[in-house]
């Protein structure tokens, strides 16, 4: 069977970064199909720019990407790849309901409809919102306007970088849930980067822990939560140690990677 | 934000859990702004509220005031020097159609120069964002033109096109290119990246980046061009007048005949009517920024 998304052997080099210091390095991954992974690990090591090359907005310097099987170039030409930043990136002029829609209006020779944008809008909770603008609404409901444009398409892949990372804890919690209820129904591969430890543990299953300068794979954790993640899921005891886990090992690919330079030491 | 999680964590309860307490002890200091007043409706009406405020209109009522009084002195004293407002205002009351055809030459030749000019700035600008080599080729050429004093090219286009409207259309869409040149080619390149990712990762065509996403977001630059342009352009069709006074009349050709027979309050009749046409062209700016920018930070920071 075909990987959701298989990495192999990926180097990356910013041009005009040291050449002892590429930003990714030596990267190989092999994702499932409808698993949801997230990528954690130090600032600067890496994250947003792996998942710029998996979109398709970046290209490699050695390597290979393949995205059930295509790349991503050839990915994005089908409309394959959701995603969703750290800022919604929604178009300020157009209502939220036109945003969501956008997908569907461009590269119409992908031949790929999207879902109605009124249901999509009613599984984010913001039907209400839909002939809004963008700067009527909070950052919690921009981000669920983002998510739902980016599941529209129903990508093979839907890469997050850092989503919820502006939002407060509560707003924070409530979307992660959401999201699991979305990605659940809707069965794609999600790639998701974060720094939170607790976020990484809550959606996953499977962590990438990563270490900083060059940008590696430090240790591939699985997450062995039962689905579907409620809340009692969740305040189980066995999330503690999940979490010291990942901790532990983000400590260590912390120690594993040459320290920045832009830090002042403690 | 705290709006946002009561929404959130009670997806099965509509009601909201800050509407509770209408009745907050610090009410009375804040009492506008603790009901979730309906949204569109409060600051117009504050605004229109404000301009009636004394401490809004006084300074600049004021002010005029103080300069009518200088004007008034300084006309008695010299009649050479500045008419008097009176007399300014009877010449125009006189013989209002006079000074309304001429407005109206002045004007149509400043906005045909404002249609071609800004036109072909803003295509260009949209072909130079777009080519890399058309920008190297072009962009030296447009700042040299932009550094040359139109003023000084005006005499040979009225030798080169005759005394008709050409030679005005043209030195007028010449002051007004530039600028919009620069800010429409500033503005189609100010796109979030974020945004040009989400498009990207859609494999959107060039054309669709361009229509749908670098034209809108080019939109302030344009209307902020065309605020300093609209009046440019009116400079640009009297300096016009002024070299090639034709038969068409206009504002330029009347006050340049005036002053040379003297006649100041011909003269300052015009620049009334020249000033109110400016004030004209940028309420109109403004109107249409209000139409098309609602979504920009510049009008709601403006509004709040
Ligand atoms: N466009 C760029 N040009 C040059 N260097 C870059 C560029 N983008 C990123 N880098 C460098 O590549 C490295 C990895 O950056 P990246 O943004 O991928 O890190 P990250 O893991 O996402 O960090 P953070 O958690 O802070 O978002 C950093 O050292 C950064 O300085
Ligand atoms: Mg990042």
């Amino acid at each position: 069977m075909t990987a959701g998304i298989e990495v192999h052997g990926l180097t990356k080099r910013h041009p005009g970064a040291r050449p002892d210091r590429p930003a990714l390095q030596g990267i190989d991954l092999r994702i499932p199909h409808r698993h949801f992974v997230s990528l954690i690990g130090p600032s600067g090591c890496g994250k947003s720019t792996l998942l710029r090359i998996l979109a398709g907005l970046d290209r490699p310097d050695t390597g290979q990407v393949r995205l059930l099987g295509r790349s991503p170039r050839e990915a994005s030409r089908r409309k394959a790849i959701g995603l969703v930043s750290q800022t919604p990136a929604l178009l300020p002029w157009r209502t939220v309901r036109q945003n969501v829609a956008l997908p569907g209006k461009v590269n119409r020779r992908a031949g790929k409809e999207i879902d109605s944008p009124d249901e999509l809008l009613r599984a984010v909770g913001l039907e209400d919102s839909a002939h809004q603008y963008p700067h009527q609404l909070s950052g919690g409901m921009l981000q669920r306007v983002a998510v739902a444009r980016a599941l529209g398409l129903r990508p093979d892949v839907l890469l997050m970088d850092e989503p919820f990372s502006a939002l407060d804890e509560f707003t924070r919690e409530a979307l992660q849930y959401q999201l699991l209820g979305l990605w659940q129904r809707r069965a794609t591969t999600v790639v998701f980067v974060t720094h939170s430890v607790r976020e990484a543990v809550v959606l996953s299953d499977r962590i990438v822990v990563m270490s900083a300068r060059p940008g590696r794979v430090h240790e591939v954790l699985d997450v062995d939560l039962p689905r579907p993640r409620d809340r009692k899921v969740v305040k189980g005891p066995h999330m503690h140690d999940l979490e010291d886990r990942v901790r532990d090992s983000l400590q260590s690919a912390w120690k594993a990677g040459a320290a920045p330079d832009d830090l002042v030491p403690l | 934000m705290r709006e946002e999680t009561g929404i959130v964590t009670r997806v099965t309860g509509p009601d909201r859990a800050d509407g509770a307490n209408p009745t907050d002890p610090t009410a009375p200091t804040t009492a506008d702004f603790v009901p979730p007043a309906p949204k569109p409706a409060t600051p117009r009406r504050a605004r229109r509220r404000s301009v009636l405020r004394p401490y809004v209109w006084l300074p600049a009522t004021v002010v005029l005031v103080v300069l009518a009084v200088a004007w008034s002195a300084v006309a008695r004293a010299h009649p050479y020097i500045l008419p008097p407002l009176g007399e300014v205002a009877a010449t125009l009351a006189a013989d209002p159609t006079l000074f309304l055809e001429n407005a109206w030459a002045t004007l149509s030749i400043a906005l045909v120069g404002v249609a071609v000019g800004a036109g072909t700035a803003f295509v260009l600008a949209v072909v130079v964002s777009e080519f890399q080599v058309v920008r190297r080729a072009v962009m030296p050429f447009a700042v040299v033109l932009n550094v040359t004093p139109v003023v000084a090219i005006a005499p040979a286009l009225v030798v080169a096109f005759g005394f008709g409207m050409t030679p005005k259309v043209v030195v007028t869409a010449i002051v007004t290119f530039f600028p919009v040149l620069i800010n429409v080619a500033t503005g189609l390149r100010s796109v979030p990246l974020p945004v040009l990712h989400v498009f990207r990762t859609l494999n959107a065509s060039r054309w669709e980046v361009l229509l749908r996403l670098r034209i809108p977001s080019s939109l302030p630059y344009t209307l902020a061009a065309l605020r300093v342009v609209l009046p440019l352009s009116l400079m640009g069709a009297v300096v016009a007048e002024f070299v090639a006074a034709g038969s068409s009349g206009g504002l330029g050709t009347m006050i340049r005949n005036s002053a040379s027979t003297a006649r100041l309050d011909y003269v300052y009749a015009g620049v009334v009517c020249l000033a109110a046409m400016g004030v004209l062209l940028l309420g109109l700016v403004a109107l249409v920024e209000r139409r098309l920018l609602f979504w920009h930070d510049s009008r709601r920071s403006g509004r709040a």
